[in-house]
């Protein structure tokens, strides 16, 4: 088996050798078509073809700013500008020259809009059917529009830059003038607060002094008045105490009287032992003091209490110190230069943007960075449909295959010695294209050359499991290539390799997950475009020789079947 | 005679492709240093009893048996024994002769300097040694005919089978092939040889089976075919009048064969080539006279059509 393997491994590398069309597809034609697809779709990638552009203009403004997008255009390397009277014959020139995807107009009074602040638009007339070329023009009228928005507003900014410096002299001149303001007020308040402090002190003894007097005045009052109201009391107290006497006498009387009762019931009982129904009524009590007697003792006091006569009292008189002259305010011309202070300008700020490269790689992409790998995958694959699929049918057709096997070698050691070297052979064929991508295109190689190696192996191995499908579901020598070149083509278009995956509609996206032209196409752009390192590749390496071993399950399958 | 060593042994072959029966209960044993034709017409089933025979292709019935014992454990054996040459030219057109004959030696199993050896000899004994470095593609046919046979051969196989190795050749090469093949023969070589050449398998071969649609038609030495077919000595004679119908009755076991011969010609069946001169005398006693004449022996190609009914060529059709 190995012996097999091994022989036919040899032997495949010397049919090779002798086979000019297939050596002219492993390099020569992949490199003319990288060339080719390079040059004339670089400027998908902003790269600047050899010839500008014709992009006529039609000036209505005849102002500064359409003086500025005219001159920034002839700057423009990749912009001829062709000047026209008007939309008609510019459109003619868009419609007739080629490299002329459309006309600009510069309405009038756009400068005029533009310098009162208000929004301005120029109106681009576009040929359809040159949408590419447009879409590349559009960017870099974007960018045109951009730097000259830039360009106004640095100079709308320098102008208030200049009037802010004036302002600010005048604001200084104004600090000043109340800088010195502020230190004759503090000088005032200070001497207001030492009059203050005069003032309060001689107000304290004034007030003390006048205080006293009041309090003497009111004592005396006070105590002339206390007199009379105790001898008023005393006249007013003597009726009363006259009845409260009369009522004492009552009450000892009656309490002698009801002492002589108690004796004479006694008395009486004893006396009259089983006739004491026959006692005679008890003697009656005194009679008790006169309801007069004794509404004069609830009756109120009246007491007249005598009002002592205050004294009225007396404001001091206290004299205060004279004032420090007020300060002068500022005159009528700080005023008035501060009432002439510009209205306050504040522009809006620059929105723009600044490109930097996702996984911090180099930003400048260059076209052959797609193509090489794009197509290199491409034309591997194609390779591998030359070389193994129409190898292994024409080995039928001729009856070496028979042959071979009649020698007692096996079909799988013949199947793994022909997809051994044809999987070398594409590594091989892609090292060439890179190694040729970076000597004549300068393609980027990424961080590591040798990372490279990772998917170029994994797509290589995937491409060989792939021709042995085919070659298994090919019946005839005519068609392999029928077959073979279709769905190789569509895997590397849907992959990827002809155009970024973003141009593609969702639904083909989530065709090309299950292709290993997508994955190796991520794993190249990842490695070259973006300048990641080798764990990112890894995983889709890894998916793409996973695919691979699918087509190797089923080639083996299928190639069984037909050769056997 | 001391009995042959069988090297394979067909027993009750069938084999259909689809619908399409090619192989019928077929029978065919090989003995050691035997020369066997198959002979048949495009079509009859002959490379498909090679490659069965070959162990490529396997029989819907019947079995192969190799040395004497069926199964595959002696397969592997059997083929290093085995030299085959496909009816295609199995070589690679790029590759110089001396290449193609280096990569088939060395699959199977012999070492580089041996290879080279086995190579530039095989080259000699189809006169090819000149032509070993150029590539195959630049040969004439009849070169790559040669070639082909020696690709077979590089490996000294006790075993050669052939398929059709002198179609589309020039005359010089077919020769050059059937000399090669004798002389592997005459050395001990056992040589299965299929051909729609009649003549080659009477130069060549030691016995024939006649083979027609897949059926087995005959078997033996191409004696015991030809008195199988039953078949007769022919005589084409052309007249320079018109004879009456019955002019030749009365031959003992002449009878006349309605082969479309032509204007003025007519074939008659003799019981033997000694009847060649009462025909000329029996034409000459009617007043007649022959113009021109021809006799041709039996051979394997009339008992062909005598088993099948048609022949063994297109172009043989009333030509012989």
């Amino acid at each position: 088996m190995l012996r097999t393997v091994f022989l036919i491994f040899q032997n495949e590398f010397r049919l090779l050798s002798k086979d000019r069309v297939g050596l002219f597809m492993l390099m020569l034609a992949p490199v003319t078509i990288i060339a080719v697809a390079g040059f004339s779709l670089g400027d998908i990638y902003s790269q600047p073809g050899d010839h500008a552009y014709t992009i006529p203009v039609v000036d209505q403004d005849h102002g500064a700013i359409a003086a500025a997008i005219i001159d920034a255009l002839k700057r423009e390397p990749s912009i001829a500008v062709a000047e026209a009277a008007g939309i008609d014959q510019a459109s003619g020139i868009v419609i007739t020259r080629d490299r002329a995807p459309l006309a600009i107009l510069i309405p009038p009074g756009t400068t005029e809009a533009i310098r009162a602040g208000r929004p301005a638009r120029i109106i681009l007339y576009v040929d359809p059917a040159k949408r590419l070329e447009v879409t590349a023009i559009e960017v870099r009228l974007g960018e045109l529009c951009r730097t000259i928005t830039t360009a106004s507003l640095d100079l709308a900014r320098k102008k208030i830059a200049a009037d802010g410096a004036a302002l600010h002299s005048r604001l200084d001149r104004l600090a000043n003038g109340l800088k010195l303001l502020q230190s004759q007020i503090e000088r005032f308040g200070e001497q207001a607060a030492h009059a203050q402090a005069d003032t309060r002190r001689a107000l304290k003894a004034r007030m003390a002094n006048a205080v006293r007097e009041i309090e003497l005045q009111t004592k005396a009052a006070v105590a002339s008045s206390i007199v009379q109201t105790k001898s008023a009391l005393a006249t007013e107290l003597g009726a009363r105490r006259d009845a409260m006497e009369a009522v004492s006498q009552y009450l000892i009387r009656l309490q002698s009287t009801e002492r002589e009762f108690d004796r004479w019931l006694a008395a009486l009982k004893a006396a009259a032992g089983s006739h004491a129904v026959d006692i005679p009524e008890p003697p009656g009590f005194p009679e008790p003091p006169s309801k007069a007697q004794l509404a004069e003792l609830s009756k109120p006091i009246e007491l007249s209490i005598a009002q002592p006569v205050l004294p009225a009292p007396v404001v001091p008189e206290f004299g205060i110190k004279s004032l420090p002259t007020a300060p002068r305010m500022p005159g009528r011309d700080l005023l008035s230069e501060m009432q002439t202070l510009p209205p306050s300008a504040i522009l809006p700020g620059d929105l723009g943007w600044g490109e930097r490269a996702v996984a911090g790689g180099d930003l400048r992409v260059n076209a052959f960075d797609q193509y090489v790998p794009g197509f290199g995958i491409t034309f591997l694959l194609i390779a591998m449909l030359m070389g193994l699929s129409l190898g292994l049918i024409d080995d039928r057709d001729w009856g070496t295959l028979q042959r071979l096997r009649v020698s007692s070698a096996p079909l799988g050691g013949i199947l793994t010695g022909k997809l051994l070297s044809r999987f070398l052979i594409g590594l091989v064929q892609l090292i060439l294209l890179f190694v040729a991508g970076w000597l004549l295109f300068g393609v980027s190689l990424g961080r590591d050359p040798i990372l490279l190696l990772i998917p170029a192996t994994a797509i290589s191995f995937a491409a060989a499991a792939f021709a042995l499908v085919i070659a298994s579901l090919a019946r005839t020598h005519d068609s392999v290539m029928p077959i073979g070149a279709v769905v190789s083509m569509a895997m590397s278009a849907i992959g990827g390799c002809w155009w970024p995956l973003d141009f593609e509609p969702h639904w083909m996206r989530v065709i090309a997950l299950w292709l290993p032209t997508t994955w190796t196409m991520r794993a190249f752009n990842d490695l070259t475009m973006r300048g990641l390192g080798a764990s990112t590749v890894l995983r889709s390496s890894a998916i793409a020789a996973g695919l691979g071993v699918i087509y190797l399950i089923a080639g083996f399958i299928g190639a069984s079947r037909q050769y056997r | 005679m001391a009995a042959r060593r069988i090297i394979v042994e067909a027993i009750g072959l069938r084999k259909s492709f689809g619908a399409r029966l090619v192989l019928d209960d077929l029978n065919l044993t090989v003995n050691a240093g035997e020369v066997i034709g198959l002979l048949g017409p495009n079509g009859a089933g002959k490379t498909t009893t090679l490659l069965i025979l070959t162990t490529l292709l396997k029989p819907d019935a019947g079995e192969i048996r190799i040395a004497g014992a069926s199964g595959p454990a002696n397969v592997g054996d059997f083929r290093r024994k085995l030299g085959y040459v496909p009816q295609s030219i199995a070589l690679y057109p790029s590759l110089s002769a001396l290449q193609n004959l280096e990569l088939f030696a060395r699959v199977h199993g012999i070492n580089q300097p041996q290879a080279r050896a086995d190579s530039m000899r095989v080259l000699e004994e189809v006169s090819l040694a000149s032509r070993a470095h150029d590539a195959v593609s630049t040969l004439s046919g009849g070169m790559k005919r040669r070639l082909n046979l020696a690709c077979g051969m590089v490996h000294g196989p006790e075993i050669l089978m052939l398929d059709e190795p002198t179609a589309g050749v020039d005359p010089q090469s077919r020769e050059h092939i059937m000399l090669t093949v004798r002389k592997a023969a005459d050395a001990g070589v056992s040589v299965v040889y299929s051909t729609h050449y009649m003549e080659e398998v009477e130069r060549l071969c030691d016995r024939v089976l006649l083979i027609d649609h897949g059926r087995q038609v005959a078997e033996g030495t191409v004696a015991e075919v030809i008195a199988v077919g039953g078949t007769h000595p022919r005589m084409e004679i052309t007249l320079q009048e018109k004879l009456p119908p019955d002019w030749w009755v009365g031959l003992d076991g002449a009878k006349e064969l309605g082969l479309p011969v032509g204007d003025g010609k007519m074939a008659l069946q003799l019981a033997s080539l000694a009847q060649v001169g009462d025909v000329l005398e029996r034409v000459r006693a009617r007043g007649g006279r022959v113009i021109e004449f021809s006799v041709h022996s039996p051979s394997l190609s009339d008992a062909f059509m005598a088993l099948t009914g048609h022949a063994l060529r297109e172009t043989d059709q009333g030509t012989h």
